[in-house]
Parts: structure tokens; C-alpha cells; sequence
């Protein structure tokens, strides 16, 4: 986040007052915890009422890629990208086709993490650790992607005075801090702060981005009809099927990230899942929606910038607007508060997933079958820390765009989809079928980007491993013959 | 402490009902904007393409529909009347 945005001695100690409260939610959170157990800290003790559940939700599925990554996809493509508000809606379809059958399940067996339901329903160790690695392989890189972009925004609003390696460094502490003294209940009432904070945040970009640099929606989208027509035109064929194979990829896999089903797992009851679900299906409206409108803006106020400098269009818009008014510096103190927001909000969530993941699903099974509660969440926190300073290591050592970053994670994560959509109705489907059907799956999905052909005639190379190993989980049941009593 | 044996049994769920699928079908492809002619942008309709519009409109029936959906067919043992 660079562009010139840079912040006042008052500014940033406001939003260093933010961070630092951060640290109180996670103090707080840890003199409520009912039991030192891994239900406890994983899940919250599976007690989160409709505000929390809902506002974890949103917090953790919108990330700093819908904030950054969006706007800059906008900026290079136009309207096409309208497609980001469909795709981010179908995650919740995504839920009604397995959740309300795992919910159920999961609170009849005690699940914590969704390896627990793999090898419940399987019980093949080669399964459940194939699944758990890949998810962790996913969540490691959605996790990387928001710590490297926490570096960005420091600098941004100190004008480099502070490195973005120091951010990154600042901000992963004050994190994982929160993060392993309350477990699940402080990562999700720093979400209900972090969520609020985002809903403000896009609030004032709908109203402030296009009204104030573009004099309205439509006189933005007349100028660049004339400076760019294609952005404002219906896609090809190939951009169509560009749509459905999104619809597919974050339908499907951002409705089995491994912390989303965790909160599915949390909720107070099933009743509190459903009404927080039931509005989650209009967020994308108030969140992406709004990032396509500055994306937008951006490519009429501010064109011809290169793809790496894309990403970065949403801190040059805000750059541009604070200098107008009092008012409008605050407000984009509360953007980039947002900002904020969204990066820790889905980085503490997916680092408590991998962490419950690794401690769960990988050592309690190999290394310590007889392990206490206790030990397994002392584990499970030391584990965090560590997971943290290695993903601190390489964000500071690696450069990629934001969106790219987020295709290759759903390419592998997208493997695991049928072990929840068929594996929970069809009785019939084995373990060694699922496998068989997860390997050619990611033979495809990596085999086709490893070639250089991430899209193939617009269908995501994951989308297009995904069809093959679900034609490998329906054929391995259908000719499975039936079993008699 | 864990209350996951203070909850009841699966009674309905969406995915069994077919004409929820159907309708979903019919809005996905109203939101996919497949059937426009190529190079097509249309009148502004509140700012957006007429194209863009539609499909955000039909984004907005899927929410709703959605909603309907979760509220009406997902059902626990005690929810039903």
C-alpha cells in the first residue's frame, strides 16, 4: 500500500492505538475461557452467538486481497470483474451444499478440525493427512499473501520510515500475541472490531472515491468508455467462461477453507449458523462491489500504470483524497484502519486453522497418540509462533502480485471439495476412490500451471483438475458394486 | 464446556430439494453474462452498463433467493412447526 499516502504523528498513533487494543480483545478473551481444552481454544467452546459468528465470518472471508487485489484486477480488466461479486456470493451456495450435514455431524462426534471429519468418514490415514497437508499448504500461502501486504501499508503511511520488513515484523507480533492467549475467542472478537472497522472502511470508499476524483459512477464509466472501451464492454468467450470457472474455484474452495469451516463449528447453535449465513449472501454487495466501483475510478483518474503498481491503486486514490479536508484525512485514516483490518483479520484465522491443523491432525496421530488436552494446546500455541516466524521469513524475502498468489492457493485447496460435497452423501465412495481422485486432480491443477497454462480456454487449471477428480470420485462409486446384507 | 450433545438432528436440507437447484440454475445464467452480443455496453443503468446491471440485479435475486433457501429448507429436529 504506497502511492504517497502518508500519515501524521496524530494518525498514527491513532491506529497504533487500534493495534494495542488488539492486544486487550486477546487479554480479555483469555480470562473468559471456560477449559484449557482444544475445544475451548479452537473453537471458542463452540459458543459464538449471531454478532461474533456473523462479524468473524465477514471479517475473515473478506481479506486485504478483496481490498488491494480487487481493485487492482479492476483496474486492469473493467467490468469483467463485476465477476467478483457473483464468485464471492457462491461461497455461500457453496455452504448449503455440504454444511447443514456437517454442522450436524460435527456436533454429534465433537470435530475440531475438518480432518477430524475426513478420517471420521474415511478412516484412511493416508486420506486424512494428504487433505490436512494441502489445506495447510493453502492456508500457509492465503496467510503469506496478507502478512506480505502489512509490510506494504506500513511503509505506505510512513513514507518508508519504517521498513516493511519492521511492519510486517510489528504487526505479525501484535497477531500472534492476541492469537495464543485466547485461541478462537480472541481472534473472533478482534474480528468483531476488525469487521466493524471494515464495514466502515468500504462505507466511506463508496461514497468518497467516486464522488469526489470521478464526479459520480456514471460520469467514470462515460470516460472510460471513451479511454477504454473494452472495460466497459461484455467479455469474450473466454472471459465468460472465466466467470463460471471462478463461480467453481471460489465457490467451492473458499467454502471449505479449513477456518471457515471451523466457524460453521463454532456457532452456538445451528440456528445462530443459518441467520449469519443468510446475510453473509449479501456482502459481496457492500464489500466487492465497492472495491470494483474504486477500481474503476482508478483507471480513469490514474491510467497507465504497470500490473505491480495496479495493486497498489486503492492506496493512490486515497492518497489523492486526504489532502482535500480535515474530514477527509480521517476518513482515510479510517480506510487504511480498515485496511488493517481485513490483512490481520483473515491472517489470525487461517494461522489458528493451520495451527489446530498441525497439532490435531499431524501430531497428536504420529507423535503423541496419548497426549493431554493441555499438552495439545500448549503445542498448538508454540506451533503458532513458529509457523508465524517462517511466514515473516519468506514475506520478507519473496515478491508476487496479490491475486495470483490467492489462483495458486485454490488450486491445490480445491482437491479436497469432494471428500465434503460427495463424501458426506454418498455412502459408497472410498477412501482409495477420493485419493485416486485427489492425486489426478492435482497432477492436472499442477502439472497445467507448472506448463505455463494456469487457464485453459479460460477454466482454472484447478477447475479443470477438480472435473477430473470428481469424474474419479463418481466412476469409483458407480462401479463399486452395492453392498448386500 | 462442549455442548455439541445439546443439539438436534437433521431434518431438511437444501440440497435435496430440486426446484431450489433449478432456480439457481435459471439465476446463474441471468448473472453470467453469456447472451449479450459481443463488444455490447448498453444505456447506464445507476451508473453501470446495462449488462453490468443485470447481472448485479441478479446477484441481489440469488441473495435473497438464498436466504429463503437457508431459512426455509435447512431444518433441525424442534425447528419445524
Amino acid at each position: 500500500m504506497g502511492g504517497g499516502m502518508v500519515f501524521g504523528p496524530g494518525a498514527l498513533i491513532a491506529v497504533g492505538l487500534y493495534l494495542v487494543s488488539m492486544i486487550g480483545v486477546g487479554w480479555f478473551a483469555r480470562t473468559r475461557r471456560q477449559s484449557n481444552s482444544m475445544a475451548d481454544f479452537y473453537l471458542a467452546g463452540r459458543s459464538l452467538g449471531f454478532g461474533v459468528l456473523f462479524l468473524t465470518l465477514y471479517a475473515t472471508q473478506y481479506s486485504g486481497n478483496t481490498l488491494f487485489g480487487y481493485t487492482g484486477k479492476t483496474y486492469r480488466i473493467g467490468f469483467e470483474w463485476t465477476a467478483s461479486v457473483l464468485f464471492m456470493f457462491s461461497v455461500i451456495v457453496g455452504y448449503l451444499l455440504y454444511a447443514p450435514r456437517l454442522v450436524a455431524l460435527a456436533r454429534r462426534e465433537g470435530f475440531i478440525t475438518p480432518g477430524d471429519y475426513i478420517a471420521h468418514r474415511f478412516s484412511s490415514p493416508a486420506l486424512t493427512l494428504l487433505s490436512t497437508v494441502l489445506m495447510i499448504y493453502a492456508l500457509c500461502n492465503y496467510a503469506l499473501a496478507q502478512i506480505k501486504a502489512m509490510g506494504a501499508a506500513v511503509e505506505g503511511i510512513t513514507a518508508c520510515a519504517v521498513p516493511g520488513a519492521y511492519g510486517i515484523i510489528g504487526l505479525a507480533v501484535i497477531m500472534v500475541v492476541y492469537e495464543t492467549l485466547g485461541g478462537m475467542r480472541s481472534v473472533a472478537w478482534t474480528d468483531v472490531i476488525q469487521g466493524v472497522v471494515l464495514l466502515l472502511g468500504f462505507g466511506i470508499l463508496a461514497l468518497l472515491i467516486p464522488m469526489q476524483l470521478g464526479g459520480g459512477l456514471g460520469h467514470v464509466v462515460e470516460q472510460l468508455s471513451e479511454m477504454d472501451p473494452p472495460k466497459v464492454q461484455v467479455p469474450s468467450l473466454e472471459g465468460v467462461n472465466k466467470w463460471i470457472s471462478y463461480v467453481f474455484l471460489l465457490g467451492c474452495g473458499a467454502a471449505i477453507y479449513p477456518q471457515a469451516i471451523q466457524r460453521l463449528y463454532s456457532s452456538r447453535s445451528v440456528k445462530v449458523l443459518k441467520r449469519s449465513l443468510a446475510i453473509m449472501a449479501f456482502m459481496p454487495l457492500t464489500t466487492t462491489l465497492v472495491a470494483l466501483i474504486c477500481g474503476l475510478t482508478a483507471a480513469v483518474v490514474l491510467p497507465d500504470l504497470g500490473k505491480v503498481e495496479s495493486d497498489q491503486v486503492l492506496a493512490r486514490l486515497c492518497a489523492m483524497v486526504m489532502g482535500e479536508s480535515t474530514l477527509s484525512y480521517w476518513l482515510v485514516v479510517a480506510v487504511f484502519a480498515a485496511a488493517l483490518a481485513a490483512l490481520m483479520s483473515t491472517a489470525d484465522s487461517a494461522l489458528l486453522s493451520i495451527s489446530s491443523m498441525f497439532t490435531k491432525d499431524i501430531y497428536q496421530p504420529y507423535l503423541r497418540p496419548r497426549a493431554a488436552e493441555a499438552e495439545l494446546t500448549m503445542v498448538g500455541k508454540v506451533s503458532s509462533w513458529i509457523i508465524v516466524v517462517l511466514l515473516v521469513v519468506v514475506a520478507i524475502g519473496t515478491k508476487a502480485t496479490l491475486v495470483r498468489l490467492l489462483e495458486l492457493k485454490f488450486e491445490v485447496l480445491i482437491q479436497v471439495v469432494p471428500c465434503f460435497f460427495m463424501g458426506l452423501y454418498w455412502p459408497r465412495l472410498t477412501a482409495g476412490t477420493a485419493l485416486a481422485g485427489m492425486i489426478c486432480g492435482l497432477v492436472v491443477a499442477l502439472g497445467l500451471t507448472l506448463m505455463g497454462k494456469p487457464l485453459l480456454w479460460g477454466f482454472h487449471a484447478g477447475v479443470v483438475g477438480l472435473f477430473l477428480n470428481a469424474a474419479v470420485c463418481g466412476v469409483g462409486t458407480l462401479l463399486k458394486p452395492a453392498e448386500t446384507t | 464446556m462442549d455442548n455439541a450433545q445439546e443439539n438436534g438432528e437433521l431434518v431438511g436440507e437444501p440440497r435435496r430439494v430440486g426446484y431450489v437447484w433449478l432456480v439457481y440454475l435459471l439465476l446463474y445464467a441471468l448473472a453470467i453474462p453469456w447472451y449479450w452480443p459481443a463488444g455490447y455496453r448498453g444505456p447506464l443503468v445507476l451508473g453501470f452498463p446495462l449488462w453490468v446491471a443485470v447481472s448485479l440485479g441478479a446477484v441481489v435475486l440469488l441473495a435473497i433467493w438464498t436466504s429463503w433457501v437457508i431459512h426455509r429448507h435447512w431444518i433441525e429436529a424442534g425447528e419445524q412447526d
